[in-house]
């Protein structure tokens, strides 16, 4: 790895004071210690880096004008030199050439490889901004960081001298204090220069920088110009803002995978690189061959590549990212989420020079906003502290009564128990033993003054044997355990329920609670679909809720026969046809996994927000209490993070096959 | 008898009609004839010759298939808003289900000739009916796909 120079923030370096008329000693210092000046001048209509003889040759009264797809010089009030922000040029084209020879082949005479000896050039980067510091070391963890290392790039980073200069005025596209990365450069500097009105305050970060700096025509500098060249660059952060909220993105964009927004962008992209190309971090290449006319003698070249290049992914069968939308995804994931992964920050320095650059005026902050936004995290009241957490450790609970649902579906209602269990709320479940059957969860499906409910589908051993209890048995309970329905976000809203077969039993509690705080919200509905009408659960119930005026019921089944005279058709037809300002919904959904995936389908595609979509998923679990592992479903553990989720937090893991 | 504008009153207020043109609605209101149908009311037996599309305003309608050995067996129920005998778009075929009144309805009928002649003669008619007849169409497929699913079953 490349030492670099590092100068305390906390430290008062010393400083010194360069008149701007004497900026040219330092330039002619740093040619007379042997070193090639690299710098910002004017080209083409730019400011880009490149050799300079003196300080003529700065960008003097030059500012630049930078927005997503627009870049323009226009003239400054004064003659300052550094008082634009980055050009096209990242300083990578220094350290790491955009076309660099690293093989010779030869088959004539003898046979053989040759490669070829790195001669690092002694160069001295004058306005290294701190993003660009920041960019120089992100390409020493890839290139230095593993057991396999750039030899070519180590000789030429060691061999560049960093003069760096405070940014001391922004653009629209710069968002490196987002990143953590800027304005203010602090370490990984020879030499720091900060742009005052009348010259520079000077910092010398390194043995190296501080000879030069001894050559230079400078004196002590007063306060108020210390000052000044702290409060330009604090000035600056401010201009800059934090505009783009990183904290989790990496974490965030790995859940969307799917999201159709990468379609959308990439129908804008037209994959010209000029992102890869200006960027100061990207580091992909490809190797190309140059022969002779004979082929005796080939020369191997390494060339700067993009990941939007059409072959970039191509093997003999075939290329695995064949649509704009999959390459726009790599570069984008990489950046921002894999590229943490690798090697431990981000891959992108906020220099916004591919915003600036992109010709369809991409703005990689909008699309990380649209792609994978802050989920505001939920603020759930705090869950009771559930009775006998650990497994093994049961409370007693007295079976009261038992009733018959449906032909396989039983309610059991307990009392006698811890009154804990009393104070769970609805969407929770609790763990339900009896001797020699394993404990299996069930959601509570009512709460009474002096039980609760359970409502248990016979499928297995255990909910069979709980389902054929008599009034008087006992059972063994843990709980109540996991999260519960998020009701507060309904609060002046449309609160809609929909609920498929079983899946009634767990939104029960929650519909109750609709129903008794009716007041609070702007609508309630419930949508309820079973396989047949002799399948729908808590008929009485709905029936009541029906009567009460207080809720709109829906029910569907999927067949019956000519005696029904209600609806027919999935659950989704109850709402496919429904017309309100969708935005408005606040969603609870359970069921079979397939019908909440074609309801939360069919919410998203009338509007309701998906962190207005609430689901609760059904796994194994053996614990209840995030041990034992079954449940874990991507960052999650079912049982204790959920069952009840917001769509927004699961992403793409919901629905996904195989998760 | 509902006069014109109240026709086009009620198509307004359905899922089918709201989004079409008024163009259209007007022309609908004018192909077709307002029809009542009382509670168990046979409005098309399985078999027969469909010859009607209709576009139902009010009330419930189920559709039936009989199957041996198990009687009639409801596969849908076409809800206010939602049309009926949509295949009559297409060609005068015969009723692959039967369609039946489970309460009283209301719903605008149109003879599927007459509309066939009128959606070749009229494009933009039928640039602005196809596209609502295909949505409805497309949901009650993938409703039935989920109903093949049997989502509900062990």
């Amino acid at each position: 790895m490349i030492t670099n120079p590092v100068a305390s923030p906390t430290a008062v370096a010393r400083q010194w004071f360069l008149a701007r008329s004497d900026l040219d000693a330092l330039i002619q210092a740093l040619r007379k210690a042997g070193r090639t000046v690299i710098g910002p001048t004017v080209r083409d209509g730019a400011i880009v880096n490149d050799e300079i003889q003196s300080a003529a040759d700065l960008p003097a009264g030059v500012r630049d004008e930078q927005s997503a797809g627009q870049y323009r010089l226009a003239e400054r009030a004064d003659e300052r030199v550094f008082g634009y922000t980055v050009g096209p040029t990242p300083w990578k084209r220094f350290t790491f050439p955009p076309i660099l020879p690293i093989a010779t082949a030869h088959r004539s005479g003898s046979f053989g490889f040759e490669q070829p000896k790195t001669v690092a050039p002694q160069l001295a980067f004058l306005g290294v901004r701190a993003c660009e510091i920041a960019a120089l070391g992100m390409q020493d963890r890839v290139f230095l960081g593993s057991p396999f290392t750039d030899e070519d790039f180590r000789a030429r980073r060691k061999a560049a001298l960093i003069v760096a200069v405070q940014c001391t005025t922004s653009s629209s596209t710069c968002f490196c204090s987002s990143m953590g990365t800027g304005p203010e450069v602090r370490t990984g500097y020879d030499i720091l220069l900060t742009e005052i009105d009348e010259g520079f305050v000077i910092q010398a970060g390194s043995p190296a920088g501080a000879a030069i700096v001894a050559h230079l025509p400078t004196r002590q500098p007063t306060h108020a110009e210390t000052g000044a060249a702290v409060d330009v660059v604090e000035a600056v952060r401010t201009q800059i803002g934090e505009t783009l909220p990183i904290a989790g993105i990496d974490q965030r964009l790995k859940r969307q995978l799917d999201n159709p927004r990468w379609g959308v962008v990439a129908e804008r992209c037209v994959e010209c690189g000029n992102c890869t190309m200006s960027c100061p971090t990207c580091f992909c290449t490809s190797v190309t061959e140059r022969s002779d006319m004979e082929g005796r003698i080939s020369v191997t070249e390494r060339l700067w590549d993009s990941c939007f290049d059409i072959n970039f992914a191509k093997v003999a069968g075939g290329d695995f990212r064949a649509r704009p939308r999959d390459r726009y995804r790599q570069w984008l994931t990489h950046k921002f989420s894999s590229w943490m992964d690798q090697f431990g920050s981000f891959g992108c320095v906020g220099c916004g020079r591919c915003i600036t650059w992109c010709p369809v005026r991409i703005d990689v902050r909008e699309e990380l906003q649209a792609i994978a936004p802050v989920i505001q995290p939920i603020e759930r009241p705090v869950a009771v502290e559930p009775v006998a957490a650990s497994p093994g450790s049961y409370s007693i609970a007295r079976l009261a009564s038992v009733r018959e649902e449906t032909g396989d579906t039983t309610t059991l209602s307990l009392t006698d128990l811890d009154p804990a269990f009393l104070s769970g709320r609805p969407g929770q479940f609790v763990m339900v033993a009896l001797p020699a059957f394993p404990a299996v969860p069930i959601s509570i499906s009512r709460f009474r003054a002096n039980g609760i409910d359970l409502t248990i589908r016979a499928v297995g051993a255990t909910s069979t044997a709980l389902a054929n209890l008599h009034p008087g048995a006992k059972v063994g309970l843990r709980g109540p355990l996991g999260t519960f329905w998020p009701i507060e976000d309904a609060y002046g809203r449309h609160a809609m329920v929909v609920a498929g077969g079983v899946g009634l039993a767990p939104l029960r509690g929650l519909v109750e609670a609709l129903v008794a705080n009716r007041d609070r919200f702007e609508s309630v509905s419930l949508y309820y679909g079973s396989r047949t009408p002799e399948d729908q659960l808590f008929s009485d119930d709905l029936v009541a809720w029906s009567a009460s005026k207080a809720i709109d019921v829906a029910v569907t089944v999927d067949r019956a026969g000519p005696e029904w005279k209600g609806r027919v058709g999935v659950v989704t037809t109850l709402f496919d046809m429904m017309s309100c300002d969708c935005s408005k919904i606040t969603a609870f959904v359970v069921g079979p996994e397939r019908m909440m995936q074609a309801s939360v389908q069919s919410l998203i595609s009338k509007g309701v927000p998906t962190e207005r979509i609430n689901v609760s998923l059904e796994r194994h679990m053996e614990c209840g209490i995030g041990l034992c592992g079954h449940c874990q479903t991507g960052p999650y553990f079912v049982c204790k993070d959920g069952p009840v989720f917001r769509l927004s937090e699961l992403g793409d893991l919901y629905a996904r096959e195989g998760i | 008898m509902d006069d014109h504008a109240s026709v086009i009153v009620m198509l307004n207020n359905t899922w089918f009609g709201s989004e079409l043109a008024p163009e259209t609605q007007e022309r609908l209101a004018k192909l077709g004839t307002v029809q009542e149908f009382e509670a168990d009311e046979i409005i098309l037996h399985e078999g027969e010759e469909a010859i009607e599309m209709g576009i139902l305003i009010s009330g419930r309608l189920a559709l039936r298939q009989m199957v041996p050995e198990r009687g009639p067996v409801t596969i849908l129920s076409v809800e206010p808003g939602d049309i009926f005998g949509w295949s009559a778009i297409l060609a005068a075929t015969k009723a692959q289900s039967t369609v039946v009144a489970t309460e009283p309805s209301k719903a605008l009928v149109i003879e599927g000739a007459t509309l066939r002649a009128a959606l070749k003669e009229d494009h933009a008619l039928a640039a602005s009916l196809y596209p609502r007849v295909l949505s409805a169409v497309g949901r009650r497929l993938r409703a039935t796909r989920l109903q093949l699913l049997d989502l509900f079953a062990r």
